[in-house]
C-alpha cells in the first residue's frame, strides 16, 4: 500500500480473502511489450496483469494508472517465467508455456494463442518451468525448469527439437551467450553448464560450490541467477554473486554481497543485482558497490530493463518479488513509484 | 228639619188621609176612598203663585201684629192686654195660615218631587234600553265580522290539486256533473276525498307500525341469541386450553401476545410481528415475548400536563426546602441524560435455540427519544460451561454479537440525528452506555424497520415492515452460526490451553498420521500488544487488525524450534478466516520478511484456508489451520537442507515423504499435503 491503513475498514469475506492473498502475493516474471509501453506481470496464482508504463509514468498519472490495465488468469500454476517476442508474450508455468498476442492482450477474456508443454519423463509431478529463453537466430525458445532438461522449441512449428540433459537437479536461470551461440544454465545442483546449440552437447561445467572464494555452504549450493557478457559471466545464489571469466572457468571478482541474490543483469558497465533484502543493489565490474536502493517489497525474485527503442520516455528499471508491487526506477538512484496488482 | 219634623208630625196628628204610618196604612185604605180630607187634592186645585202671595201677605201681617204689639207692650197700658191679646189671636191665625202654606208648599215639593222622580225613572228605564240595545247591536255586529272572517279547517288541508281529483276520486265521490258547477259541493267532494284518502293511509299506517313492532321483535330475539353465544364461546375456549397445550397450539397465549403487542412503539412492533411471522413459518426454535409492564406503556400517553403539574409541584415543594437539596447542575445534566436515554417500559426477548440446546436470548429494548433499537444478548447452553481463560470474550454479551455484519460494531448510535441531541446534554458518544442500554447495531434497526440513510437525513424515521422482513432470515441466520461458531470456539480453546489440537475425526484426512510439533501455548493478547510486535507489521498496515477483532498468541514447538503464530479472530468468524502470522526461532529469527518459506506457510494457513473449513458450518478451521501449522513446522524442519560445513547429523531427519524438496525460484519446500497418498507436494 501506499499508505498506511491503520483504521479498521469494515471488511466483509471477500475483502478479507483479498487483502490476504494481495498480502502473500509474489511476482516472479516480468516482461515489458514490444512497444515499450506495457509492463507484463506474473504471479504465484497463475494471474498476468499488464500494466501501462506511459500511463504510469506521464505527468497526469493518477492512482487508477498505478492499477494493472487488464489481469487474467493464464495459468494453474505460478508463472514463473516471462519472455517476449516481438509479436508475443510467452509465459511459463506448471509445466507449458502459453503464447499471448500483445495486440489482444488488453482487450477482456483475452485467450492464448496457442500452449505447449515439453515432453517430459516423470508423470508423478508437473515440473515447473523456471526459465525462458529466446534465441533469435534460431528464433527457437528454450524452456528449463523442473525436469532437469532444457528444452528447445522451434516458435514456428511448435515442435521440440532437442532436449539437453546434464542437469542433477533442477534448473534456475537461463543465460545466451551471443557470440557462439551458446547457453548457460544454472541450476539447483550447484553447477553452471554450456550448452552448445548445434551440437547439442554440454560443453563447459563451472561447479561454483566448489570454489572456495565464493562458496556459502549454508546457504545451499544452488545457482539462482544468470547473466552473461560473452565473455563474462555473472552468477550467484547459495554461493557469492560472482563475476567469471568463462574462458578460464575462474571468478574474478566476488561481490560482497550476503544475502542470496535471485536476479543479475549487465547494464552498461554495470551489475544490477536484486534477491534477498529490500534493495536493488549497484556494483561496479571491479566489485565494489555503487549503490543500494531499497523496494518496496521485503525480496526480490526480477529485475526488467525496458530498453525498447520504440519508447524512450519508458525506460525504466522495473523490481518484482515477494508483494503485489512493481517498483519503478526511472532513475537508477532512487524509487520513483510502485506499480501494483 | 223643620220640614221634616212637620212632617213626621203631619201623620201622627192629621193623619186620616194622605199618607199614614205604615202600621196604620192597610186599615185606613179601604176608607180612603170615600171620607177624607185629601190635601194632596187641594193642592192640585190651588195656584202656587196666589200661595205665595198669601205667604207673602201673611208674613206682612204677622210682622205688622207683632210690631203692634210691640208697641203696646212697650207703651203699657191697661187695654194694652186685651189688645196683645187680639193680635196674639191674628197672629195665631196667621201662624196656622203660614204652617198650611208651609205644609202645602211641601206637599207641592213632595208631588214635583216625585213627579221628576218617575219622570227620571221612565227617562232611564229608556236610557237602559237604549244601552242594551245598542249592546245587542254591537254583539251582534261583533258576531257579524266574526262570521265573516271564520275560516274553515278544510281551507288548511292540502288538498290534491283539481285536476288529480277528479283523476284519481272515483266517481261516487267526485261527482263530476254536480261538482263542476258548485264550488261549494266541489269542495265539498275533495274533502271527501282527502278523508277517503287518509283513512286508507292510516290504515296502511297502522300496518305497517305493527309490522315493525313484529320485525323489532324479531331482532331482539337474535340479538339475545348473539349475546348469549359470547359466553358460551369464552366457555369452548376455556375448556379447548388443555387441547391447545396438547397439540402444542397455543393461541390463547398467542391472543394475550397480541394484546400486549398494541401497547409497543412501532419498531418494537415491527420486530414482534415479523419474528413472530418468520419463528411460525420458517423456524421453529425461534420463540417471540414480550417483557415489561404494560400499565407503564399506557402511562406513557397519559396527558402531559398531569406530569407537568405534578413536576412543577415537586419542583415548587424542593424549593420550599433548604437550598442545599436543590439539585446542582451536574445532577440536572445527568437528569436530562437519563431522560434522553429513557427505554420505553416494553422489550422484545428472542430466544434462538440452536442444535445443541444452547439458546441465544435477544432483548430488544427501544430508546425513545433517540429513535433506535439496542439489544441485549446472553448465551445459555445446556450444561454449565467452564470457560478457559482465553475463552473469556467469546460469549461475553458486550462482544458475541459485535460485527454480525462487517463493520457493525454497535458502539456508536446509527441515528444521525442522535448527535444533535447528544451535544445537549453532553454525552460524547453512546459507547459509554453501551453496557447498560444494549447495543445498538445497524440489524437491530433493520429488524426493527427503521433505516437511516446517510446521504439524505430523513426527519423522521417510521418502522418499516418490508425493511425488517428482507433482512430477517438472514439475520438469524447469522445470529446463530455466530452462537454456534463462538461455542464450538470455546470448546476448542478449553482443548488448546491443554495443548492438544483437537482435530475431528472427518477433518483427519487433511493432515498426515504423524504430526512431531506440539502445541504448548494457547493465550489471549490484547490488541495493543498485537499492534506491537515486529511480525505483524503487514496485516496492521492492510487495516485487517482491528479493534474490533479478538487477538490470541499460540506456540508450537519441536526440539529447539518455537514457532510463535499471532492469530487474528475476526467477529465473523468462521466466514472470514483467523489470520496468522509466523515467526520462527530456530538457527536465527525467520518471519516473512526474511525468509520465503515462513511466508509461504503463513500462506497456507491464511490464503487456502478454503480447504481447512472442514465440514459446514466449518467451525473447524481455527484448529485445523492450527494442526496444520503443526505440519509445515515439520515439514519446514524437516526438509532443510543439511549444511555440509556444520558438524553432526540434521536435527530433525526427514520422516515426510516429499517428492522434491525445492521448487521454483524462490525454492518452496513442499508443504501441500496429498491425500490418500500421504506425500508432499508444492502447490
Amino acid at each position: 500500500m501506499e499508505r498506511a491503513v491503520l483504521h479498521a475498514v469494515p471488511l466483509g469475506q471477500m475483502e478479507v480473502f483479498q487483502a490476504l492473498q494481495r498480502l502473500h502475493m509474489t511476482i516472479f516474471s516480468q516482461s515489458v511489450s514490444p512497444c515499450g509501453k506495457f509492463l507484463a506481470a506474473g504471479n504465484n496464482y497463475g494471474q498476468i496483469a499488464i500494466f501501462s508504463l506511459s500511463a504510469a509514468l506521464s505527468s497526469e498519472a493518477k492512482e487508477e494508472s498505478k492499477k494493472p490495465m487488464v489481469t487474467f488468469q493464464a495459468h494453474d500454476g505460478p508463472v514463473y517465467s516471462m519472455v517476449s517476442t516481438d509479436r508475443h508474450l510467452l509465459s511459463a508455468g506448471d509445466g507449458e508455456v502459453k503464447a499471448w498476442l500483445w495486440a489482444e492482450i488488453l482487450k477482456k477474456g483475452c485467450k492464448e494463442l496457442w500452449r505447449r508443454q515439453p515432453p517430459y519423463r516423470t508423470s508423478l509431478e508437473v515440473p515447473e518451468i523456471n526459465a525462458l529463453l529466446l534465441v533469435p537466430k534460431e528464433n527457437s525458445l528454450i524452456l528449463a525448469g523442473g525436469d532437469c532438461q532444457l528444452h528447445s522449441m522451434d516458435l514456428e512449428t511448435g515442435t521440440f527439437m532437442r532436449a539437453l540433459r546434464g542437469h542433477t537437479d533442477y534448473i534456475h536461470c537461463l543465460a545466451l551467450r551471443e557470440r557462439s551461440p551458446e547457453v548457460l544454465s544454472g541450476g539447483e545442483d550447484g553447477a553452471v553448464r554450456l550448452w552448445d546449440l548445434r551440437t547439442a552437447k554440454e560443453v563447459q561445467t563451472i561447479e561454483v560450490y566448489k570454489h572456495e572464494e565464493c562458496s556459502r555452504p549454508h546457504n545451499g549450493r544452488w545457482i539462482g541467477c544468470l547473466a552473461t557478457d560473452s565473455d563474462w559471466m555473472v552468477c550467484g545464489g547459495g554461493p557469492a554473486l560472482t563475476l567469471w571469466h568463462l574462458r578460464s572457468s575462474t571468478p574474478t571478482t566476488v561481490f560482497p554481497m550476503r544475502a542470496p541474490q535471485k536476479h543479475v543483469t549487465f547494464y552498461q558497465d554495470l551489475i544490477l543485482s536484486a534477491g534477498q533484502g529490500r534493495c536493488v543493489n549497484q556494483w561496479q565490474l571491479s566489485g565494489e558497490l555503487k549503490a543500494q536502493v531499497p523496494g518496496s517489497s521485503p525480496g526480490l525474485l526480477s529485475l526488467s530493463l525496458n530498453q525498447q527503442p520504440a519508447a524512450p520516455e519508458c525506460k525504466v528499471l522495473t523490481a518484482a518479488g515477494n508483494s503485489c508491487r512493481v517498483d519503478v526506477f526511472t532513475n537508477l538512484g532512487y524509487r520513483a513509484f510502485s506499480l501494483s496488482f | 228639619m223643620s220640614s221634616e219634623s212637620s212632617k213626621k208630625r203631619k201623620p201622627k196628628v192629621i193623619r186620616s188621609d194622605g199618607a199614614p204610618s205604615e202600621g196604620k196604612r192597610n186599615r185606613s185604605e179601604t176608607e180612603q176612598e170615600g171620607k177624607y180630607y185629601s190635601e194632596e187634592a187641594e193642592v192640585d186645585l190651588r195656584d202656587p203663585g196666589r200661595d205665595y202671595e198669601l205667604y207673602k201677605y201673611t208674613c206682612q201681617e204677622l210682622q205688622r201684629l207683632m210690631a203692634e204689639i210691640q208697641d203696646l207692650k212697650s207703651r203699657g197700658g191697661k187695654d194694652a192686654a186685651v189688645e196683645i191679646e187680639e193680635r196674639r189671636i191674628r197672629s195665631c191665625v196667621h201662624f196656622m195660615t203660614l204652617k198650611k202654606l208651609n205644609r202645602l208648599a211641601h206637599i207641592r215639593l213632595k208631588k214635583g218631587r216625585d213627579q221628576t222622580h218617575e219622570a227620571k225613572q221612565k227617562v232611564d228605564a229608556y236610557h237602559l234600553q237604549l244601552q242594551n240595545l245598542l249592546y245587542e247591536v254591537m254583539h251582534l255586529q261583533k258576531e257579524i265580522t266574526k262570521c265573516l272572517e271564520f275560516k274553515s279547517k278544510h281551507e288548511e288541508i292540502d288538498l290534491v290539486s283539481l285536476e288529480e281529483f277528479y283523476k284519481e276520486a272515483p266517481p261516487d265521490i267526485s261527482k263530476a256533473e254536480v261538482t263542476m258547477g258548485d264550488p261549494h259541493q266541489q269542495t265539498l267532494a275533495r274533502l271527501d276525498w282527502e278523508l277517503e284518502q287518509r283513512k286508507r293511509l292510516a290504515e296502511k299506517y297502522r300496518e305497517s307500525l305493527s309490522n315493525k313492532e313484529k320485525i323489532l321483535k324479531e331482532i331482539e330475539v337474535k340479538k339475545e341469541y348473539l349475546s348469549s353465544l359470547q359466553p358460551r364461546l369464552n366457555s369452548i375456549m376455556q375448556a379447548s386450553l388443555p387441547v391447545q397445550e396438547y397439540l402444542f397450539m397455543p393461541f390463547d397465549q398467542a391472543h394475550k401476545q397480541y394484546e400486549t403487542a398494541r401497547h409497543l412503539p412501532p419498531p418494537l412492533y415491527v420486530l414482534f410481528v415479523q419474528a413472530t411471522a418468520y419463528g411460525q413459518a420458517c423456524d421453529k426454535t425461534l420463540s417471540v415475548a414480550i417483557e415489561g409492564s404494560v400499565d407503564e406503556a399506557k402511562a406513557l400517553f397519559k396527558p402531559p400536563e398531569d406530569s407537568q403539574d405534578d413536576e412543577s409541584d415537586s419542583d415548587a415543594e424542593e424549593e420550599q426546602t433548604t437550598k442545599r437539596r436543590r439539585p446542582t447542575l451536574g445532577v440536572q445534566l445527568d437528569d436530562k441524560r437519563k431522560e434522553m436515554l429513557k427505554r420505553h417500559p416494553l422489550s422484545v426477548m428472542l430466544d434462538l435455540k440452536c442444535k445443541d440446546d444452547s439458546v441465544l436470548h435477544l432483548t430488544f429494548y427501544y430508546l425513545m427519544n433517540l429513535n433506535i433499537m439496542t439489544v441485549k444478548a446472553k448465551v445459555t447452553t445446556a450444561t454449565e460451561l467452564i470457560t478457559p481463560i482465553s475463552a473469556g470474550d467469546l460469549l461475553s454479551p458486550d462482544s458475541v454479537l459485535s460485527c454480525l455484519y462487517p463493520g457493525d460494531h454497535g458502539k456508536k448510535t446509527p441515528n444521525p440525528a442522535n448527535q444533535y441531541q447528544f451535544d445537549k446534554v453532553g454525552i460524547l458518544t453512546l459507547r459509554d452506555y453501551v453496557l447498560d442500554l444494549g447495543h445498538p447495531y445497524l440489524w437491530v434497526q433493520k429488524l426493527g424497520g427503521l433505516h437511516f440513510p446517510k446521504e439524505q437525513p430523513q426527519h423522521t424515521v417510521i418502522a418499516d415492515h418490508s425493511l425488517s422482513a428482507s433482512h430477517m432470515e438472514t439475520t438469524m441466520k447469522l445470529l446463530k452460526t455466530r452462537v454456534q461458531s463462538r461455542l464450538a470456539l470455546h470448546k476448542q480453546f478449553a482443548s488448546l490451553e491443554h495443548g492438544i489440537v483437537p482435530v475431528t475425526s472427518d477433518c483427519q484426512y487433511l493432515f498426515p498420521a504423524k504430526v512431531v510439533s506440539r502445541l504448548v501455548k494457547w493465550v489471549t493478547i490484547a490488541h495493543e500488544d498485537y499492534m506491537e510486535l515486529h511480525f505483524t507489521k503487514d496485516i496492521v498496515e492492510t487495516g485487517l487488525a482491528g479493534d474490533t477483532n479478538l487477538y490470541y498468541m499460540a506456540l508450537v514447538e519441536r526440539g529447539t524450534a518455537k514457532l510463535q503464530a499471532a492469530v487474528v479472530l475476526n467477529p465473523g468468524y468462521s466466514s472470514i478466516p483467523p489470520i496468522f502470522q509466523l515467526c520462527l526461532n530456530w538457527k536465527g529469527e525467520k518471519t516473512n520478511n526474511n525468509d520465503d518459506n515462513i511466508r509461504a506457510m503463513e500462506s497456507e494457513v491464511n490464503v487456502c484456508y478454503k480447504e481447512l473449513c472442514g465440514p459446514r458450518p466449518s467451525h473447524q478451521l481455527l484448529t485445523n489451520q492450527l494442526q496444520r501449522l503443526c505440519v509445515l513446522l515439520d515439514v519446514y524442519l524437516e526438509t532443510e537442507s543439511h549444511d555440509d560445513s556444520v558438524e553432526g547429523p540434521k536435527e530433525f531427519p526427514q520422516e515426510k515423504m516429499c517428492l522434491r524438496l525445492f521448487r521454483g525460484p524462490s525454492r518452496m519446500k513442499p508443504f501441500k499435503y496429498n491425500h490418500p497418498q500421504g506425500f508432499f507436494s508444492h502447490r
